[in-house]
């Protein structure tokens, strides 16, 4: 309470993307996510170039552009599984909350449970699905069962899942189909209760059916927690998302209401690529 | 269709035409052909050549439990044996000619296949005497004494030699020798009839043992002295009153060292004297042999090497008694007592005669309801039991290679019977179970497969060789399993890729280090170096691991900008120096710790408090060997955990997983089939590893678990052994058995391995 509460005391000074911003009607809403001046380097290349992004509490906001512009790279940031990568350099801030990510006393654990993330292609583990959804808590040291069976049960219902595999729970997850396996991974994101959860192209992997799920998921849960998407999908974004991010090269070309980039984008290379004149 | 040339002529097209299309098709689709075939056939002809392996081991251990055979060559008649009583019969080993004795103290030589008589050799009975008794030395020394009623007794060795009168031609030629002269000796001062005697050569020596009619026993020793001068013979006797008792004997024997003396009485009892020092002889022991009433020792005969008896009763039961050293502690020296040591498979009628083979356990028994049986000793088995005559068989004679047996019924027909019984010492129980063998004071495990004497009994216990093969094994993995596992999982999880590029390199070429040279360095520099410094071997298993958490909670104190310096995955390098010193450290303060608290000798206080210590043992084969290990589990176990997929990783990490958890709940659970076969893998490696184990153990076949003895392994035990066997013996194809058993435990546990993988990758992997 006390971070959301610092949250709301920053300044909400104007997204200075370039000369012809507009400020964004972001100022009316509670930043979340915070990059000033984000550059990261994997090497001696350049993968993201000076990123300024506000990200709005319990909103979605999808980043898009094509392959290789960044935007995973940017999702990434923001529960430092880039740590991971050695040739990894990152120079600016990230603030999530108001508190900046690499501050020496952010414990990198911790931070990543406040910071739930969904990959590309679901991958639970190789235990039963209860377990599966368990295991945040478990790592917390959590192991009473009752406890733990209640969680579970909250998180696949908040995920939608509860019925389908309520019968099943002792089954191994790997029995489930694609898109049911999503949706069980994000329920054992949600099990540890963060307050952001990062997709990153959570729906690439499945077919328009379970993609739809996940997608009525996804806005289901906005109400509680903050999202960040990574789509390749552009009606995906429409969909789903209030915000649009659209990059390019390592760049955050534009950053804006979600109906407004998509009719009226103020960038000309928005436009080529949401009309798909691009590539 | 001009569509498709304005296309042509605008875009060349650099496809071949569709002819030379479809030749290539058929080659390729040869070449394809081709190589699965060939694919198939290596495939196959690994599976064969397994196979082929199995198939020779199998024809080579085969032989082993295979009985004997006997087949019924020519029957006849000899001289005087319809009308004559046998009372013993022999062979020589080249089955030309047969010796009976009967009871009325003839000695016949006769010709084998028709019975002709050769020699014939009447006993210088005196007139008005008549033979009371006759007893029979070890076959091999071809003694025969008859005792007679008046008190004398005369001693014939029915000896033949060899002629060889033209080249190529070689006749047995009977030689009948009379050891201490052709008249009879004295046995008895006192003139009274010998009612039982027993003879036995022991050197130049011939001990006769008698009971006389009165009841007395009697031990008398001649020795043969020839005059330096005069070239005569000149006979010293030697008389000693054995403590007599009750009831009469029927059977005597003497072992070949003129110690002990057992009897069988009327009763039914095995009486056993103590006579290794003849003047203060002690009876010894009593012990019932016959059951029921009624029952009756009928046969009495000493096995090769006069160390045990078989005892044939009326009822047909025959039963192995040797002397056992008694333990207890107010017992004193070298006394023994008669133990039981097992029975035989029963004869439907009483035992007639039994004929010890000549240089194995092994004896032949015939009963008067026509039976022969053939038997051995030590395995306990019953090769042959078969009813060979309608008549009541009354004497046997077993030929010194074992190849032919002779018996005798009551009507005085004498059958020949060609033999085959290569392999009666084996047994599935004499391989695998405790077997009482001779002399030891319970039945036991033993390998003891040969020994200088003729009458040595073999010990073919494959336990002591399993065991020692999993000992070895065991130990190795105690040593490797934790270190390449951890190894493995700090390589492929915590280390830096570039220190990974050279750490696992390095340890997989230690797997090309020929396992000769490490069996070489454990044997000749390790067991020593352990055995002078066994504190530091204690101190470094505890004191390297401690050292490592002080490290790195030391580590996690420093300062963050000097550890910053160090590049993430290095840290493992500063353990380095700090291992080197620790160990170098702890093997200076070895000696020290040894004067401090053992009384200056650590190995001297194993002893003293009951643990023995060997210099080559189970530790240093663990380090030795577990050094050969390391580079296989660890290779395997690495690549197991390397190639964990890197999305099940980064979901652990995302939900807020510690590196360490992450390891022990996602990582390890997932790459488990692969470790597990990294370390069935090992585990076969270990089993069948031979140099280090031949270089580094010792040998000792012994059975037990104790990580300071050594033990013999089945793949050392064949390198050691096979060189000096003969081919197709007994010991031969036990080792071949050695061989079977090391294949089919190292098969047993690479398909256990696999299919234990098999099933955990089935549950672990969607990948």
């Amino acid at each position: 309470m006390e971070e959301n509460h610092q949250a709301t005391q920053i300044p909400k000074a104007g997204v200075s993307m370039g000369s012809d911003r507009k400020a964004l009607n972001i100022e009316r809403e509670e930043i979340c996510i915070e990059t000033r001046g984000l550059n990261l380097y994997y090497g001696e290349d350049q993968a993201l170039k000076d990123i300024n992004l506000r990200i709005p509490r319990n909103r979605v906001t999808a980043f898009i552009g094509p392959s290789g512009c960044g935007k995973s790279t940017l999702l990434r940031c923001f529960n430092r599984m880039n740590d991971l990568i050695d040739i990894c350099r990152i120079e600016g801030e990230i603030s999530i909350d108001g508190q900046e990510i690499h501050d020496r006393n952010i414990d990198v654990a911790e931070h990543r449970r406040r910071v739930g993330m969904v990959f590309q292609k679901p991958n639970p583990f190789p235990k039963s699905i209860f377990e599966n959804v368990a295991y945040g808590l478990r790592l917390q040291g959590v192991n009473d069962r009752r406890k733990l069976a209640e969680v579970v049960e909250r998180a696949l219902r908040a995920a939608a899942l509860w019925d389908e595999v309520k019968d099943r729970l002792d089954d191994n997850a790997f029995g489930l189909s694609g898109g049911q396996q999503q949706r069980l991974v994000i329920a054992r994101a949600i099990a540890i209760e963060p307050e952001v959860i990062l997709l990153d192209e959570p729906c690439s992997a499945l077919d328009p059916i379970s993609t739809a799920k996940v997608e009525e998921l996804i806005i289901e849960l906005k109400d509680r927690y903050t999202i960040v998407i990574v789509t390749h999908n552009m009606q995906q974004a429409a969909r789903v998302s209030d915000f649009t991010a659209y990059m390019y090269m390592g760049e955050l070309i534009e950053f804006d209401d979600t109906s407004r980039l998509f009719t009226n984008p103020r960038r000309r290379a928005t436009e080529d690529y949401i009309t798909g004149r691009y590539g | 269709m001009s569509n498709n040339a304005t296309q042509a002529g605008q875009r060349q097209s650099y496809l071949p035409s569709a002819e030379v299309m479809a030749r290539r098709r058929r080659s390729r689709y040869l070449a394809d052909g081709a190589a699965r075939w060939m694919v198939r056939a290596g495939g196959g002809g690994v599976v064969v050549a397994l196979a082929l392996i199995f198939v020779y081991l199998f024809s080579e251990v085969l032989p082993l439990f295979k009985g004997a055979s006997v087949e019924r060559q020519d029957s006849y008649v000899t001289a005087d044996s319809e009308a004559t009583v046998p009372a013993y019969m022999a062979l020589e080993r080249y089955g030309e000619i047969g010796m009976r004795y009967s009871r009325s103290g003839e000695l016949v030589y006769f010709r084998l296949g028709d019975g002709e008589v050769i020699r014939r050799v009447d006993l210088a009975v005196p007139e008005g005497v008549r033979v009371t008794s006759v007893g029979n030395g070890e076959p091999r020394a071809r003694r025969v004494a008859f005792g007679l009623s008046d008190g004398t007794a005369i001693i014939v060795d029915h000896n033949h030699e060899l002629e060889f009168p033209e080249a190529g031609v070689r006749n047995v030629v009977p030689d009948p020798s009379f050891p201490v002269g052709p008249d009879p000796v004295l046995v008895d001062d006192s003139g009274e009839p010998l009612t039982a005697i027993a003879v036995q050569e022991s050197r130049d020596d011939t001990g006769v043992a008698a009971q006389t009619a009165d009841g007395r026993m009697l031990f008398v020793r001649y020795r043969v002295r020839t005059g330096f001068l005069s070239g005569e013979r000149e006979i010293e006797r030697e008389q000693h009153d054995l403590p007599a008792f009750g009831t009469p004997v029927t059977h005597l024997q003497l072992s070949a060292n003129l110690w002990n003396l057992i009897a069988a009485d009327a009763g039914g009892s095995l009486i056993y004297w103590d006579i290794s020092r003849p003047a203060e002889a002690v009876m010894r022991d009593r012990r019932e042999v016959a059951g029921d009433q009624g029952e009756s020792i009928t046969s009495l005969q000493f096995l090769n090497g006069t160390f045990s008896a078989v005892v044939g009763t009326s009822e047909g039961n025959l039963s192995q008694w040797f002397l056992v050293r008694d333990e207890t502690e107010d017992a004193g020296d070298n006394v023994f007592y008669l133990a039981r040591a097992r029975n035989f498979e029963q004869h439907p009628g009483a035992i007639m005669a039994i004929q010890p083979e000549y240089a194995r356990k092994g004896f032949v028994a015939v009963d008067d309801a026509g039976h022969l049986g053939i038997h051995y000793g030590t395995s306990a088995r019953t090769l042959f039991l078969d009813r060979v005559s309608d008549e009541p068989l009354v004497g046997v004679a077993v030929s010194p290679v074992n190849e032919r047996i002779l018996v005798e019924d009551r009507a005085g027909t004498i059958t020949e019977f060609d033999v085959w019984n290569e392999h009666p010492e084996t047994s599935f129980h004499a391989l695998w179970s405790k077997v009482w063998y001779e002399g030891r004071s319970d039945p036991d495990y033993v390998w003891q497969a040969s020994s200088g004497s003729d009458s040595f009994e073999p010990k073919y216990s494959m336990v002591p060789l399993t065991v020692g093969t999993l000992k070895a094994a065991f130990f190795a993995m105690l040593f490797a399993m934790p270190l390449a596992i951890a190894g493995a999982i700090y390589t492929a999880y915590f280390m830096s890729p570039r220190l990974r590029g050279y750490v696992k390199p390095t340890i997989e070429v230690m797997e090309a280090l020929p396992t000769v040279i490490l069996g070489f360095l454990a044997g000749l520099w390790l067991a020593p170096f352990l055995e002078n410094h066994i504190p530091a071997v204690f101190t470094v298993l505890i004191g390297l691991p401690l050292s490592f958490l002080f490290i790195a909670w030391a580590w996690s104190q420093l300062p963050r900008g000097f550890r910053n310096r160090v590049p993430g995955g290095w840290e493992a390098v500063i353990l380095m120096p700090v291992v080197c010193l620790l160990v170098w450290g702890l093997v200076e303060l070895s000696p020290l710790i040894e004067i401090w608290f053992f009384d200056g000798s650590m190995r001297q206080w194993f002893t003293d408090i009951g643990i023995s210590y060997d210099q080559r043992n189970a530790l240093v084969v663990g380090i030795a060997m577990g050094f050969a290990v390391i580079p296989t589990i660890f290779s395997i176990a690495e690549d197991a955990v390397f190639t964990v997929p890197r999305h099940l990783t980064q979901g652990s990490l995302a939900l807020g997983a510690t590196p360490w958890q992450t390891v022990t709940r996602v990582v390890l659970l997932t790459a488990s089939p692969g470790i597990f076969s990294a370390v069935m893998i090992g585990f076969g490696r270990a089993v069948g590893e031979t140099m280090i184990v031949l270089m580094a153990t010792g040998n000792s076949p012994v059975v037990n678990f104790n990580i300071f003895e050594g033990m013999r392994t089945l793949s050392a035990n064949i390198a050691v052994e096979l060189p000096e066997t003969a081919v197709n013996s007994t010991h031969f194809r036990v080792l071949f058995l050695a061989g079977l058993v090391l294949f089919a435990m190292t098969f047993i546990v690479n398909t256990i391995a696999e299919i234990v993988r098999q099933r955990l990758r089935a549950r672990y992997s969607s990948l």
